[in-house]
């Protein structure tokens, strides 16, 4: 799925302008503070429904909740992901790289909905099987974009940084994560995406987040809950990705 | 000759299959290998491999390991030797795993009461775990054709398949229940599998003309790509939740509609959003197969006098067509998956397990929805793999 | 026949092909040239209606080729482009078979063409028949271009720098091959390149192309001796023109009977041959410019062959410091020398005049 992110980020720049992203910024924050605002409407959508307005948490609250799990797992997808990067496209560690590699290609064809129903029965219900399924999950395009854009910098400017007497370690540093940059960027957007998703599904197991609302209306068969919160996500999800496409851009070096 | 030296010095040949050894030993160690508990919803006594093993397998299990140690030595085992040794022991690792469990739970049930349940613990996952991937490492390192890969598979599935076939594993608590879902089970299997094919069948009759109108008109690429890709970036949930008001607006507004099982929860919301989910991948590798055909080769073709007909039938398509299905590949899986969080909003299919599970704090179930999924995800994921290889161009696979 | 009658191609209002008029006989193999840029790709791309004729006709064989059917039209001429043009999941024999397969001839008659074309071009088919294009050398890969171009006997064969990606000696061997089969069937070739000596080595015809317009048509040793401005003497270089020249003769033109005997008369030329019992030669007897009398082995790097320019003949002289080469055939059988005197004498003759009878 990495491919989405890389191949499209590019096409998507011209009609992507600085414009859509304030106003998608300003309405997401927007709804999340005065989402009471809009009782009425909601009211006059679902006339039928006795509590139109989800109110059993603040949506700002809620939004927090949802960017705390997503952070925190990143965090450590990010972390574990760029090191197991790093560890297996360095010589010490080049001997785990097709095992690490398959891995990850194995580990993304699982459901990230069954990853977290999995994580149940290891770690009980709440914050922690959500953190845990979060942060597994997310490693895999992590570590697989970075061992694709080490792999993409070339060879010869690999030599001609040795040829300059540049040691591993600037080699790393001044040459390979830079050129890499990129790739890894894509990898973390596509795990941040999909997080952003399973984050809310973690409500099923017992974590708050943006999905709290939208599963709570869906059990509850109150539609105007799960506008609320679809909505909320949804916003969350766009604003997300197209932040990381101008990160990425910015790494972009004529390729 | 320094370099030759030190590789001959070298006490461990493959550090990959001893960090794995490693993580099994420790596992063993310190996570317990089942669980007892007196009854399906409460959770259960820790029981270590020890405890649960009878002497007999202990010592097998400590052959095997013995074997696997020294496979991952440099000598005195030639390397290739070395590798069939891992994967031999990794098979009896792996029988012997699943053979341990369901006699203990035989064991352990014998004076229990019938309420009595025994579960799998966190070391008999990392058992198979370990196995699955000591096999994926002698695999890769011994470079087999696809024909002693296939047989060595065949091998697994006829240990799984002996451990499943008999009543070895039946007073297992997760096979408790799924010997309570049985016919559930398999009208879930059917629906999900049929939620998957709902989707994907439309999702190629529109994908694979647009990938092709868009290969042929530049102007139309950047927004059709830019609108799909905005779609992805949804979580799955917000969107089936979204498309619940309008569809059950529309199912009431048309009736004939509303009849034919239009209405906000159930099928219509969850084929409609995977339809939508999957036309991205597959839009974009019709596009970029049929973008990889070079310029020479359409320029010769189109020089020996095809038609454009020809053009696209004997020369695009089955050039582009390793692309296209690697599309199908990834948006198959990603069905398989989002078809779990379909259930939440009553389109059935192994979700329904997972979520009626986690709503009664009843874990078998949601391992009963979980496993399957992933299992039919892989093997998803496998046969269409197989496919992409068999569609390149013979002599480049 | 060709003809090509004020030709036109305009791009965004501008011509990238300006009023090109040309004939090419029967048999002649043309060559189109210039610097990048001068529409010599475009001007070969219209006479199969790759590109559209924006102005001026075209005519094949008595035929406007814009009055055919553009699919028809191709499938009678020949189209061969760098190997790329290969289709890449389709068998050496599956690709040389395209166009009698678009004829839908009979699958026997494509069997014996496909094993006929790869006899020509010395590619072995039980070998090569199965074989996909990311299997054979570049080489290989454009004999099979050049033999798929060929397949349905067309009238002309196009080549769009066909030899543009290969190694500087895999395209003499090609150049060479080319020579043979223009020779064997006879075809008239319209050929693309921007490498003065390939056009040399090929061409009975060449046409210099630079900013869109015709700057000359000439048989090639007019074109080096008597070139019409200063355009053209720049484009053929001044450096190297003797050997230039040396590069269009051959070596069947001059060879001649090989010496079994020594003639003291000659000096420094006084040699024989010595022949194994399938007469491939094995040793020279004398003929060596610092010892008259030495016996040097015969190696297949100073041997010659009837189709190898006298340039590449002289350069084997002077490399291996033999004033005689051994003519060998296919089988490596000797059937004739070529000697230094040879090289001078023709020159002293002159052979500018025999395609310049107005000087």
């Amino acid at each position: 799925m990495s491919g989405t992110t890389q191949g499209l980020g590019r096409l998507r720049a011209a009609s992507a302008g600085n414009g859509v992203l304030g106003v998608l910024i300003v309405l997401l924050v927007g709804l999340t503070l005065g989402m009471g605002q809009l009782e009425p409407l909601f009211r006059a959508l679902f006339p039928d429904l006795g509590n139109p307005l989800y109110s059993r948490d603040s949506f700002l609250n809620l939004m927090l909740a949802h960017i705390g799990l997503v952070l925190m797992s990143s965090l450590i997808s990010v972390t574990i992901g760029v090191a197991a990067g790093l560890f297996v496209t360095r010589p010490v560690g080049r001997e785990f790289e097709p095992m690490v590699s398959s891995l990850a290609a194995i580990g993304q064809t699982f459901p990230p909905a069954a990853v977290l129903a999995i994580a149940v029965p290891l770690a009980g219900f709440g914050f922690a099987p959500t953190i845990i399924a979060l942060s597994l999950y997310g490693l895999l395009p992590v570590i697989q974009n970075t061992i694709a854009g080490l792999g993409t910098v070339p060879h010869t400017t690999l030599e001609a940084a040795r040829g300059n007497g540049m040691s591993r370690w600037q080699i790393l540093r001044r040459v390979e994560l830079p050129l890499a940059m990129r790739v890894i960027i894509a990898g973390i957007r596509v795990s941040v995406i999909i997080n952003i998703g399973t984050a809310t599904i973690g409500s099923t197991v017992g974590a708050k987040s943006l999905g709290t609302p939208l599963i709570a209306g869906l059990v509850g068969n109150n539609l105007a809950y799960v506008i609320q919160g679809a909505l909320l996500v949804g916003l969350l999800a766009i604003v997300t990705d197209l932040l990381f496409e101008r990160l990425e851009r910015r790494y972009s070096f004529g390729s | 000759m320094t370099l030759a030296r030190s590789a001959d010095s070298r006490l461990v040949g493959n550090r990959v299959l001893l960090t794995l050894l490693i993580a099994a030993v420790a596992s063993s160690v310190l996570l317990p290998f089942a669980s007892l508990s007196p009854n399906r919803l409460s959770s259960g006594q820790p029981m270590m491999l020890w405890q649960a093993l009878p002497e007999w397998q202990l010592t097998a299990l400590a052959l095997i390991g013995l074997a696997l140690l020294a496979a991952t030595l440099a000598r005195p085992l030639p390397r290739r030797t070395s590798l069939w040794l891992s994967l031999i022991a990794t098979l009896s690792l792996l029988g012997l795993d699943f053979f341990a469990l369901g006699e203990y739970a035989h064991r352990a049930l014998v004076d229990a009461s019938p309420a009595a349940r025994v579960s799998q613990g966190a070391t008999f996952w990392i058992l198979l775990f370990v196995s699955a991937l000591i096999a994926i490492d002698a695999l890769q390192r011994l470079r087999l054709g696809l024909v002693k890969r296939a047989l060595f598979g065949a091998a697994v599935l006829a240990v799984i398949g002996a451990c499943f076939s008999g009543d070895l594993l039946s007073p297992l608590s997760i096979m408790r229940e799924f010997a309570n879902q049985k016919a559930n089970f398999v009208d879930q299997l059917i629906r999900h599998l049929m939620l998957v094919a709902g989707a994907l069948i439309p999702a190629l009759a529109i994908g694979l003309p647009l990938g092709l109108l868009v290969n042929r008109r530049d102007g139309l690429r950047n927004g059709l790509f830019s609108m799909l890709n905005v779609f992805q970036t949804l979580p799955s949930i917000a969107v089936f939740g979204l498309l619940i008001a309008p569809l059950s607006a529309l199912g009431r507004a048309v009736p004939w509609l509303g009849d034919l099982g239009v209405s906000g929860i159930g099928v219509a919301p969850a084929i409609i959003a995977l339809v939508l989910y999957s036309l991205l991948p597959i839009v974009r590798n019709t596009y970029s197969g049929l973008a990889g055909v070079s310029a020479g080769t359409l320029e010769a073709a189109r020089g020996m006098g095809m038609t454009p007909r020809q053009i696209l039938w004997q020369v695009e398509i089955p050039l582009a067509l390793p692309v296209i299905l690697s599309g199908l590949r990834i948006v198959t899986v990603q069905a398989i998956g989002l078809v779990v969080v379909a259930a939440l909003i009553g389109a059935g299919g192994f979700g329904a397990f997972i979520f009626q599970g986690l709503g009664q704090y009843a874990i078998d179930l949601v391992l009963l929805g979980a496993i399957p999924t992933i299992v039919l995800a892989v093997i998803a994921d496998f046969a269409l793999q197989i496919l992409v290889t068999l569609s390149r161009p013979p002599g480049t696979r | 026949m060709i003809e090509l009658q004020g030709l036109t191609k305009t791009y965004a209002g501008k011509n990238v092909v300006d009023d090109v008029s040309l004939t090419l006989d029967t048999g002649e193999f043309g060559v189109l040239i210039g610097p990048s840029g001068c529409g010599k790709s475009t001007t070969l791309k219209m006479i199969n209606r790759l590109v559209p004729l924006s102005g001026g006709r075209i005519i094949l064989n008595g035929d406007d080729v814009t009055e055919l059917p553009a699919e028809q039209l191709r499938r009678r001429i020949g189209y061969a482009i760098q190997s790329t043009g290969l289709f890449p999941h389709w068998s050496v024999a599956q690709n040389i078979a395209t166009v009698p397969q678009l004829l839908k001839w009979p699958k026997s008659r494509i069997d014996d063409r496909v094993d006929e074309l790869m006899a020509m071009f010395h590619l072995d088919p039980t070998e090569f028949r199965h074989k996909y294009p990311h299997q054979l050398s570049g080489g290989q890969a454009q004999r099979v271009g050049v033999a798929r171009a060929l397949a349905a006997d067309p009238e002309v064969l196009l080549m769009d720098e066909p030899f543009g990606a290969v190694d500087p000696l895999t395209r003499e061997v090609l150049q060479a091959e080319m020579r043979r089969v223009h020779r064997q069937t006879g075809k008239t070739i319209v050929f693309v390149t921007h490498d003065m000596d390939e056009a040399l080595q090929l061409a009975t015809r060449i046409a210099l192309l630079n900013g869109g317009k015709l700057v000359q048509y000439d048989r090639p040793i007019e074109l080096m001796v008597k070139p019409d401005n200063d355009f053209v003497r720049e484009f053929i270089g001044q450096a190297d023109l003797g050997l230039k020249l040396l590069s269009r003769r051959w070596v069947h033109q001059y060879q001649r009977e090989p010496s079994f005997e020594h003639h003291a008369t000659l000096k420094g030329l006084d040699h024989c041959w010595q022949l194994d019992d399938a007469g491939r030669p094995i040793a020279l007897e004398g003929a060596r410019l610092d010892d008259d009398h030495q016996v040097t082995e015969v190696k297949p790097e100073w041997t010659a062959t009837p189709e190898m320019s006298m340039k590449e003949a002289l350069s084997r002289m002077v490399w291996y410091r033999v004033m005689v080469l051994p003519v060998v055939d296919d089988a490596g059988k000797l059937i004739a020398e070529i000697g230094m005197q040879g090289i001078m004498g023709i020159e002293a003759e002159s052979g500018l005049s025999a395609g310049n009878p107005a000087s």
